[in-house]
């Protein structure tokens, strides 16, 4: 209280002041010169209207996706769009907030009575899914900067093996249900922290995201839109909403006259082909499979949440307070180490173990819940993703599957019917 | 034909120049991301070193020359990299820019009917094998996160089985030595014969606690307090009255209930100084007593201690380190000299004594210096150092801790040092030590605070009433009589506070205002000491001046009342003794010889002051005569 | 055919129904802001300057820096923020800055007095000066989050990293959170 004397000598001049400025500890001092105190710089973010300009986009650029790809026909059109969002979602906007990200802001909103989620985060959400419902995925072939940035560096396609193109496909659910959880728990929004391209869209960025945007598109150039195809969570949702569209991207704008022509158009390989006849399945065994699989699936989600309840106490070591409580109970020594600026910052927070452990333990009970969950959907989906393969739909026509076409509408011109 | 077939290869090696190009530029942005990470430029030891040395040697001008040169190449070194990392990546995008337009010239031009895709696959045996990788990958993930689920610990949960590290195997032992301790003291007493003192039924840690020799012990009306919880109105027992247990008295009121003060002594020629004994760790904190037992505490860099003196002829009984705390810092927080590593006082119920320190931690030692608990609060964010002395009744010690990260009322389980209760307050960081009162039937902690002062429920820590009446940073602590709540601070104002659901200042007053002398009332007249010399008496009802005295020195040390006298001591170390009257009557000046910011304490007959360098135990001789 | 489109119809139906159903959950039980915009912010009242607001934005330069509260700020000639400790003389030299890329720029006024800005270009938000202008002085410097530079991520990569938790989501129409300004009340308490 050294400088009390100092107030105290000024004591006079101090009493001038409202007691509120005698907080400081070095008044301000009364110039005698002319001098004119600056003010702080805040520059102001960026206008709320200005999220709705976005929304606005968005909704346009999903409609002239719709129309070029089931009205127009047009790739040139669809291209354009895809430019633009490269440059309008990307470059301008930055990636953020985007519709795949938006997902978690949802689940979080879902999950959490106290997070507010702004209406535009919403629509971002809400709009692509909307328009799967009842065009495809027009969301996929144009308005998403990461699908645009990739789709415009594909080279030269290869063809990847169909099983392993089904298997690798489970990656994205596996990642939606993974994000979800994180989400839900309040713990990290992982879809933003691991996205490959807004380091590039941004020129600016951690290393090392930089680093996983251009890794994926060099393999880009070979395997096309590979972060969409084998990783993207939202696309996962999109998938599923896609294949109950009201309607769809067509190959042919009338009738298919089997010239085999668009086969090699997508590089995606999202073109079915006709059934040939040997390929047609022996019914009597076939139906003996799906039973076999209408069973199997109460089974595998039945594992699946027994496994992922099991799992909640290595997933819930990636949130925060609970890495810090278990950091603490299992390396009492660190408390001693000045250098971990977590531990000490605990430790002078003046919280007690108990109090930290108590809340580590809230947030590991919720991880239970959703563990379980996630566990049953995973086998959810696995099961179903295996019993597709047995399901046969007949198909006489060169048409593209609704679940994995994007719209991007390269087949369009491949078709020599008018 | 051939112009097509021309500008396709020409495309072709367009891409292929521009995609090298790229993959160029992103390759020496690697490099240089590289560089700087492994050199840091702005954080070389090069001149860090140098700048040591130049603090070792502040004259040599070579140095700053060498360190101005060597700082300007760092600098430098980061801008440029930075440059070239923004320049990089512009290049990079128009490479990328150039490369995709390319490509896309080149598909366009490029003949598109490629030969079709004669034969499809036999999607038969490729739906068999899709099916069957399917369940292999799935089956091994959720293998894999089981084998994983299985070798993870929870260490939550062992934790929680184990229960807490430190505490958990001590309880019982405790609960034990506690009961021991009851019997020994109370015996011990008797055997003294020191008047009512025989009765050492200590209502504290309430069915735990048996006491030994109830029948012996005649209680007085004020020491039925056996039953806590069904006695309804609390109020101050005997054992509190007949000792000094807290910093400014029983429950921290300012008022003692001993007689026979000494009003006269000298420390320079030791006139009634009937043991003086020198300090050897400095704390600004207040002695403390229980029986015959006088406490205090004192922190340097190197330790923190607790110390036990007999206070009839100042030999020191014990004294206890608190060291080994898990928790506690390796370096103590910085603090002013004026407020030091120890200012707040220790606290005592006769069956142990707790001791808090700057560092956040707090330990509980029994009467003999054993220790039974102690733990760290974590470092209070304090600039001057914490301040805030302990309180403890029953079966809770309370802490005010307000720190610059917010404010924060605890009780510790006197017994255990589990926290009780914890309540988050509406106050900024402040100095002032919580006092107890009882209020409408209900026992209440009272704190001061910046904006607020506030009474809280003693069992449940819940807020019962707040107002916002103070500013700045609050040192004063506050006082209760008849009803009524008093509180204080400098560039504040003095507040008389009616507490209830809804408070109402009862009268208020800015002409003498306290920085860290307490309040005391007594007899319907309240003092103020301030840090600027001047003590002054008030109407404690309606806020009208009786009497003021100004004094060269100024006070730090709070007033005490006893016998119907006021003690205050400036920080020259001059005691200034009052009558508790509506007009001025000084009775003596005694003065310590040394420079005092603490409080005294009292017992029958004495009086205990601390000085800088001393501790002194002060009898008349007619007292010493008994 | 019919067949096909009943299941098409049924399961889009139920697909927008689940949509229906998060929406309206979330709208109805939960908050949704309907003209509000989130941004991050910096309290400083909680900020201990762990210097991870420089390490830790997806900017390779911090969207975060050092503002200065003039209105708070004791005009010192020894400023703990600008000069490291144990400095020598009270001179502009690099021997005596604490900056490390000397953004903190010192002006004299009048005697005793000095003034102190903050070159923002050059500031990379490592929290030195905030630090020794808490500790000593009135802590009129402040660490906060730029708003023409964060890129309002999704989610704040310092907010995960913040020791303290100092960074929160706050309403747009309160973007920044300086202390310094006595006469508001908001400003001086902290939360």
């Amino acid at each position: 209280m050294k400088w009390l004397k100092i107030i105290l000598f000024l004591l006079p001049l101090l009493l001038a002041f409202s007691d509120l400025e005698a907080q400081q500890r070095f008044p301000k001092p009364e110039f005698h010169t002319k001098y004119t105190q600056p003010t702080p710089t805040t520059p102001e973010p960026r206008g709320v209207g200005m999220e709705f300009v976005d929304v606005l986009v968005l909704l346009v650029v999903l409609s002239l996706t719709s129309w070029f790809a089931i009205k127009k026909r047009s790739r040139n059109g669809i291209l354009l769009l895809t430019v633009f969002s490269a440059i309008y979602f990307g470059f301008y906007r930055n990636g953020c907030i985007c519709s795949v990200g938006s997902v978690q802001n949802v689940a979080l909103a879902f999950a959490d009575p106290k997070y507010v989620i702004s209406l535009y985060a919403l629509l971002f959400f809400l709009l692509p899914l909307i328009f799967s419902l009842f065009f495809g995925r027009v969301f996929c072939g144009a308005a998403c900067p990461l699908g645009a940035i990739q789709d415009l560096l594909i080279y030269k396609p290869i063809t990847i093996p169909a099983w392993l193109r089904k298997t690798l496909g489970f990656i994205p659910y596996l990642y939606l249900g993974l994000a979800v959880l994180y989400a839900a728990t309040g713990t990290e929004f992982i879809i933003c922290r691991y996205d490959p391209f807004i380091g590039i869209y941004r020129m600016n960025g951690p290393h090392l995201m930089i680093y996983l945007g251009i890794a994926f598109l060099l393999m880009g150039l070979f395997i096309a839109r590979p972060y969409c195809r084998f990783f993207c969570p939202f696309g996962a949702i999109l998938n599923v909403f896609s294949r109950f569209s009201r309607r769809h991207l067509s190959v042919f704008p009338t009738k298919c006259i089997q010239c085999k022509l668009c086969t090699t158009a997508c590089p995606f390989e999202a073109i079915d082909f006709p059934d040939e006849e040997k390929t047609k399945p022996d019914t009597k065994s076939n139906t003996r499979r799906f039973i076999l699989y209408m069973a199997l699936i109460p089974v595998l989600m039945l594992a699946g949440s027994w496994i992922g309840s099991k799992s909640h106490v290595f997933l819930s070591k990636a949130h925060p307070d609970v890495y810090l409580a278990e950091l603490l109970i299992s390396h009492p020594e660190l408390k001693t180490d000045s250098k971990n600026i977590d531990i000490q910052t605990f430790l002078a927070s003046g919280k007690s173990l108990e109090t930290l452990v108590a809340e580590a333990q809230v947030i590991r009970d919720k991880f239970y819940t959703g563990s379980w969950i996630l566990g049953a959907f995973l086998g959810l989906v696995i099961g179903l993703m295996a019993m597709n393969q047995i399901i046969f739909r007949r198909r006489e026509d060169y048409q593209a599957n609704k679940g994995n076409c994007y719209s991007c509408g390269r087949c369009l011109d491949y078709c020599p019917v008018e | 034909m051939q112009d097509t077939q021309d500008n396709i290869k020409l495309f072709g090696n367009l891409i292929t120049v521009s995609g090298i190009f790229c993959l160029a530029v992103a390759l020496l942005l690697l490099i240089n991301y590289w560089h700087i990470r492994q050199t840091k430029p702005l954080e070389t030891e090069a001149l860090k070193s140098l700048v040591q040395q130049f603090q070792a040697d502040p004259e040599s001008e070579a140095l700053k020359k060498d360190i101005r040169s060597l700082d300007l190449l760092a600098r430098k070194a980061f801008f440029t990299s930075q440059w070239q990392i923004k320049a990089g990546a512009l290049l990079l995008l128009f490479g990328a820019i150039a490369f995709a337009t390319c490509l896309r010239i080149y598909h366009t031009m490029k003949a598109r009917i490629l030969e079709p895709l004669i034969d499809g696959v036999d999607s038969k045996v490729t739906r068999m094998l899709s099916q069957r990788w399917i369940l292999i990958t799935g089956g091994l993930l959720l293998g894999s996160a089981l084998v994983v689920s299985f070798l993870t610990t929870d260490y939550l949960k062992i934790y929680e089985e184990t229960g807490t590290v430190v505490q958990a195997p001590a309880e019982p032992a405790v609960k034990v030595a506690v009961v021991d301790k009851d019997e020994k003291t109370g015996r011990q007493k008797t055997e003294d014969g020191g008047q009512e003192d025989g009765k050492t039924v200590v209502g504290d840690a309430g069915a735990l606690v048996i006491p030994a020799k109830a029948g012996t012990s005649p209680l007085s009306s004020a020491g039925v307090l056996v039953t806590p919880a069904k006695a309804g109105a609390p109020s101050l027992n005997t054992d509190f009255r007949n000792n000094h247990p807290s910093f400014r008295g029983p429950w921290g009121q300012g008022i003692s209930y001993h007689t026979g003060i000494p009003v006269d002594w000298d420390g320079p020629t030791e006139k009634n100084i009937k043991w003086k004994v020198a300090l050897t760790k400095k704390g600004n904190n207040s002695p403390v007593i229980w029986s015959d037992k006088l406490f205090i505490a004192g922190a340097d860099n190197e330790s923190e201690v607790v110390y036990c003196f007999n206070r009839l002829d100042g030999k020191l009984l014990w004294e206890q380190d608190a060291k080994d705390i898990p928790g506690s810092p390796a370096v103590p927080p910085k603090v002013t000299a004026d407020t030091g590593l120890s200012a707040p006082s220790v606290t005592t119920d006769g069956q142990q004594v707790y001791a808090i320190f700057a560092t956040g931690d707090i330990l509980a030692l029994d009467m003999e210096g054993k220790r039974i608990w102690a733990k760290s609060l974590g470092v209070p964010d304090n600039h001057y150092g914490h301040s805030s002395s302990l309180i403890c009744w029953k079966d809770k010690v309370i802490i005010q801790f307000d720190t610059n990260k917010g404010g924060r009322l605890l009780a510790l389980n006197s017994l255990t040092g589990e926290i009780s209760w914890d309540t988050p307050r509406k106050a900024k960081i402040s100095w002032s030590s919580p006092i107890m009162a009882e209020i409408d039937g209900k026992l209440q902690i009272i704190t001061t605070s910046s904006p607020t002062v506030a009474g809280y429920d003693f069992d449940s820590g819940a807020q019962l009433w707040a107002i916002d009446c103070l500013s700045g940073e609050v040192g004063p602590s506050a006082a209760f009589a008849d009803g009524l709540v008093y509180a204080a601070n400098e560039y504040a104002r003095l507040a008389a506070i009616k507490p209830g659901p809804t408070p109402v200042i009862v009268w208020e007053s800015d002409e003498y205002l306290p920085e860290a002398a307490s309040l005391a009332v007594s007899n319907g007249l309240l003092f103020i000491a301030t840090s600027y010399g001047m003590f002054a008496c008030y109407d404690s009802k309606t806020g009208k001046k009786q009497w003021e005295k100004e004094y060269g020195q100024g006070f730090y040390g709070s007033p005490m009342i006893a016998e119907g006298k006021v003690y205050v001591m400036d920080r020259s170390g001059a005691m200034h003794i009052f009558k508790v009257d509506r007009t001025l009557t000084s009775l003596g000046d005694p003065i310590l010889g040394e420079k005092s910011v603490v409080t005294p304490a009292f017992a029958d007959g004495a009086i205990y002051l601390k000085g800088e360098k001393s501790l002194f135990g002060i009898e008349t001789i007619r007292q010493q005569k008994k | 055919m019919n067949r096909k489109t009943f299941i098409n119809n049924s399961g889009r139906l139920i697909l927008l129904g689940g949509l229906v159903y998060l929406t309206g959950s979330i709208i109805f039980k939960r908050k949704v802001s309907a003209s509000g915009k989130y941004v991050w912010q910096i309290d400083p009242f909680k900020c201990m300057q762990c210097g991870r607001c420089s390490t830790q934005c997806v900017r390779e330069i911090s969207a975060v820096k050092c503002v200065h509260a003039y209105q708070l700020c004791g005009y010192c000639d020894l400023c703990g923020g600008y000069f490291k400790p144990n400095t020598h003389k009270l001179n502009t030299g690099a021997e005596s800055q604490l900056c490390p890329t000397g953004a903190l720029k010192r002006k004299y006024v009048e005697e005793p007095f000095f003034e102190y800005k903050i070159d923002e270009k050059l500031c990379n938000a490592c929290g030195k000066c905030v630090k020794g202008c808490g500790s000593f002085g009135n802590g009129s410097l402040q660490l906060q989050i730029r708003h023409d530079l964060c890129q309002n991520c999704n989610e704040c990569s310092i907010a995960r990293m913040c020791p303290t938790n100092a960074i929160s989501r706050v309403p747009i129409e309160a973007a920044y959170q300086i202390k310094g300004d006595f006469k508001n009340p908001a400003l001086t308490n902290p939360k």
